[in-house]
């Protein structure tokens, strides 16, 4: 009793310091305001156009419209992105997290944007760190300036972080662009950049590649699978759990076949154990890496300095496609710089950044209109027929096979 | 034969069985040796050698060895940050406990002896909650302490409570070997206050201990995990494990390099606080104090 | 009068204590007791021995005690081996030096140190496989079953046990061997009947001080593990809401009943230790 009430002593005093620091962050927030609703005005006219051709897949005739209204829209906003560069010269540094260098070559795209905005810094922290890595960094770091300014999470992780009110909504100038699948309706997040879960295979190690999942239970790749995470921490490992199922009985509703897939995986001794990373990957620790198929290019040059051939299998049983979410932090100590990083993933620059690294850019159908898609830009993407065939899941079925997860990966797979 | 005592009978005796009976006990240790060394041979030659494990062979044996992977290490910028931190956090850390431990312990031995068992006991109190546990207990305290907890340098009391039964121990022996009454009460008698007491008197012939108890702590500070990790603090042994990710060698180097490195500290200290006098115990300071430290 | 004045000098000492560990550790047992809607109640502390949580437990106390018996028997020999030769006059000394230094050693780097040993592409697996034909990782052996964090705890484990040994060891009188085969008896029997029973206070004491040490490590599991089964890492998990969102009383509990079997694991040590000390004046 009486520890408690020191305890409440000890915190009415703190408070108010706590008190203090509160006051001075929200001046900060409200010059950033008038920016912001300048763009959202900008945005609301492109969105009216734009709802009217939401698929993935959209006729080039569709994107057309889109990328003229988009255009009119940034040409009405370009003034803001001026605006909005300048403001973050004198902020000078935006807080990155978890983006790998090989990932979607986001090493070319951190260049171009030191490219384009000399000096500010783009630092990345913990650049192996999950997508639950990245709410729990926002979450413990929040009032230091160390905070991530802007996180690359997981449909899963995002529908999250927008339940607990993490992110600071934000539309940018080429959102226009980017199919309604791959925006939150809010504003919240844009998903930049999709991809296909394929198999990334060291040939030197398994001259024999797996084709299907099914292969994977092959005796002769025994000790040789591996994911990268813990599905219920990382996208990557979340959508392979996700293709398994769907290879294996289970749909975009359903991913319990998925876990017994791996299940049995673990028990067969086919799942080596060790979670994926450039480091795995070069020492040929983990030779069948169940992992985005933009993964490849960024470390193929690696392996092959350490003597290993690559190649990168679509497992035809189960095609699954799934995007990343990008969006600004709420509070976070570098907002202009947030919004800025926003505006260049999505900018020429930056969608054919992740082209050049593997990743379906969102904005694919309006740069292929426009012209400014090469035939070698495309040369690490998917098969088209398997693009095709994509179906992002609906935040109910994220929120279905997380729950799923949550109860059955522990028992079953991770602790078995 | 016959005319040697019978003490020397069960002499030779238990000699012959020990001749037999050394085999054991060599056996023991040379085994134990080679579980130590073991282990650091092959960080080595995963930190310098170039060679995956599934191409190495009599063939590749020799080739591919260089120091790359740790030069990369030491050049990275994080690393010397992270470096930094941990070495600012330990010596604030051993600042903090030699402040408040020197007077405390004097205090204990020069007024109230019989204190004793209860301040022992009260060192003890940090094993009960581990590190996990304890910064488990840190969270929920966010909110109400946000302004210092946000620090980096939060850490320091923290630390300072999970390096305290060493440290205490370390100092309660250094001080118990001295006659501290007497040295006091002499230079309170010829007119020293508390303060020079123990900056001229007491100290210097402490430093042994004094010395020990630093090194444990900065050991402790420089290799703690749990409560950097869960604040997101980057200390050095949260960066070695997100470093190994993306260099593998390279965070295996430093891996070594602080393994090494701490032997050969504590192998110095153990060389600047070898006894010197026939009466004191006969073994270097860290194994005094980590031994009785245990309890 | 004089006498209370005096125990002021502590109150530095007691409040730097209560808080930086007795407030933490209040806040543990507080949010175990309390639930979201701030109502109390004891379910968490019992939920956290069921189910998931129960085998976390299980697993760990099962790891934790073979490690601690690995430690204590190696411990032991080693502890002997270095009292009985007295040849190599440097051996002593040396096991004493290096058991104060890797008592302390530990954590990340450890962890390091065995994935490049014993891992999946470690030296020594590569050696069994390629000299011996013998496939570590063909059965179901991994780095982080028990048997694999007992051999890594080890590395901490066999000096610590060495420290607190050796003393009584060395308080083994020669005298007693002697007045024990002088009245007929057996090296057999002087270990049953007279070295052990000395001994276990120390070998007893021992052994739950590796338990506690082992119990709680965290560092060189993290590195080494994912599992959840180990209850530092779940704990860890919790904290960071990886089991299960909004579940963090469990997590708490978790830390709870962690702090009760340590309290415990400890109390006992010390009783024993004050024991063993009697055989060494």
């Amino acid at each position: 009793m009486r520890t408690k009430r020191t305890t409440m002593v000890i915190a009415i005093v703190l408070s108010a310091g706590l008190a203090l620091a509160a006051c001075s962050s929200d001046s900060a927030d409200t010059t950033a305001a008038p920016v912001e609703t300048e763009a959202a005005v900008a945005e609301t006219e492109a969105a009216a156009v734009e709802t009217e051709a939401a698929a993935v897949e959209t006729e080039a005739a569709a994107a057309e419209t889109e990328a003229a209204a988009a255009e009119t829209a940034a040409a009405a906003a370009g003034g803001d992105l001026t605006k909005l560069a300048a403001d973050c010269t004198t902020e000078g540094q935006v807080n990155l997290i978890a983006l790998p260098d090989e990932w979607a070559n986001y090493k070319g795209i951190l260049q171009s944007f030191r490219d384009k905005y000399p000096g500010v810094k783009n630092p990345v922290a913990n650049p192996d760190a999950s997508s639950k890595d990245e709410m729990e960094a926002v979450k413990t770091l929040a009032g230091q300036k160390d905070q991530p300014d802007n996180v690359d999470v997981s449909p899963a992780i995002a529908q999250e972080m927008v339940a607990a009110g993490m992110f600071e909504p934000y539309t940018p100038t080429s959102a226009g662009d980017v199919p309604a699948s791959l925006k939150d309706p809010a504003g919240n997040w844009v998903g930049s950049y999709y991809g296909i879960m394929a198999f990334l295979v060291n040939t030197k190690i398994v001259p024999n590649a797996p084709k299907t999942f099914a292969d994977l239970l092959k005796p002769e790749y025994k000790g040789l699978v591996a994911l990268n995470g813990d599905p219920r921490e990382s996208g990557a490992a979340f959508a392979a759990v996700m293709a398994a199922s769907i290879a294996n009985g289970g749909s975009a509703d359903d991913i319990l076949p998925g876990v017994k897939f791996f299940a049995d995986l673990k028990k067969s001794g086919n799942l080596g154990g060790t979670d994926v990373t450039k480091a795995t990957m070069v020492a040929g620790e983990t030779p069948i890496s169940i992992d985005w198929s933009y993964n490849l290019p960024g470390i193929k040059a690696d392996m092959e300095t350490a003597g290993f051939t690559t190649a990168l299998a679509y497992p035809t049983d189960g095609v699954y496609g799934g995007f990343y979410a990008q969006g600004v932090v709420k509070g976070s100590p570098h907002q202009a710089c947030g919004k800025l990083w926003m505006e260049h993933i999505l900018s020429d620059e930056g969608a054919l950044g992740y082209l050049g690294g593997g990743a379906i850019p969102a904005r694919f159908e309006a740069l292929v209109a426009a012209g400014k898609v090469t035939e070698e830009a495309k040369v690490n993407l998917p098969p088209a027929e398997l693009i095709s065939k994509i179906a992002f899941l609906t935040p109910a079925q994220i929120t279905a096979a997380k729950d799923v997860l949550a109860k059955e990966w522990g028992p079953q797979v991770a602790d078995a | 034969m016959a005319a040697m005592s019978s003490e020397t009978t069960v002499n030779n005796r238990m000699n012959l069985l020990g001749r037999f009976g050394r085999l054991g006990p060599i056996l023991v240790v040379v085994a134990t040796a080679l579980f130590f060394v073991l282990p650091l041979l092959a960080m080595a030659r995963f930190a310098f050698q170039s060679v995956p494990m599934i191409s190495l062979g009599w063939s590749t044996l020799f080739k591919r060895w260089s120091f790359e992977g740790v030069t990369k290490a030491f050049k990275d910028e994080e690393f010397r940050t992270a470096l930094g931190l941990s070495l600012r956090l330990a010596a604030g850390t051993v600042a903090l406990t030699l402040a408040l431990l020197v007077p405390t312990t004097l205090w204990v031995h020069v007024r109230i002896p019989k204190a004793r068992t209860f301040v022992e006991f009260l060192t003890v109190l940090p094993y009960v909650i581990p590190p996990i546990a304890l910064v488990a207990g840190i969270l929920p305290l966010k909110p109400h302490a946000r302004w210092f907890l946000n620090s980096n340098y939060s850490l320091i009391p923290f630390y300072a409570v999970l390096a305290l039964p060493f440290t205490f121990r370390s100092l309660d022996a250094g001080v118990k070997a001295l006659d501290v009454k007497t040295l006091v009460d002499a230079s309170r008698s010829l007119g020293a206050g508390w303060g020079t007491t123990i900056r001229r008197v007491i100290v210097p012939n402490i430093r042994s201990a004094i010395v020990s108890a630093s090194f444990l702590t900065a050991a402790v500070v420089l290799g703690e995990y749990a409560i950097a990790r869960t604040l997101l603090k980057r200390t050095l042994p949260a960066f070695m494990q997100q470093y190994q990710g993306r260099e593998p060698q390279g965070g295996m180097a430093l891996a070594l390099a602080a393994l090494v490195g701490t032997t050969a500290l504590f192998a110095l200290l153990s060389v600047l606080t070898r006894p010197r006098r026939a009466r004191e115990v006969d073994e270097p300071a860290t194994t005094t104090v980590t031994r009785q430290a245990m309890a | 009068m004089r006498r209370d004045r005096s125990w002021l000098g502590l109150v530095p000492l007691l409040l730097f204590l209560f808080l930086f560990l007795i407030v933490p550790a209040v806040s543990v047992f507080q949010r175990a007791l309390t639930d979201n809607d701030g109502n109390l109640g004891t379910k968490a502390l019992k939920d956290a021995f069921t189910g998931q949580n129960f085998d976390a437990f299980e697993f760990s106390v099962r790891l934790s005690a073979q490690a601690a018996l690995v430690g204590v028997v190696i411990g032991t020999l080693l502890a002997y081996a270095a009292s009985v030769l007295r040849r190599p006059r440097w051996l002593r000394s040396v096991v004493t030096s290096f058991s104060g230094v890797a008592a302390n050693l530990g954590g990340i780097p450890l962890a390091f140190a065995f994935i490049a040993l014993l891992g999946r592409q470690g030296l020594l697996t590569k050696i069994l496989d390629g000299l011996f034909g013998f496939e570590l990782y063909g059965g179901s052996f991994t780095l982080d079953s028990t048997w694999g964090l007992t051999t890594v705890y080890s590395y901490f484990n066999v000096p610590l046990m060495v420290l607190i040994t050796l003393p009584a060891i060395d308080g083994l009188k020669a005298s007693w061997r002697e007045a024990c085969s002088n009245l007929g008896g057996t090296s057999w029997t002087y270990w049953t009947r007279v070295g052990l029973p000395v001994l276990a206070p120390s070998i007893l004491g021992g052994f739950l001080l590796l338990f506690a040490n082992s119990f709680s490590a965290y560092a060189t599991a993290a590195a080494i593990s994912q599992k959840s089964l180990i209850v530092p890492l779940r704990i860890g998990f919790y904290l960071r809401g990886d089991v299960s969102a909004n579940e963090d009383q469990l997590g708490f509990s978790l830390a709870a009943w962690m702090i009760v079997i340590m309290a415990i694991s400890m109390g006992l040590y010390w009783i024993l230790r004050k024991r063993a000390e009697r055989w060494q004046r």
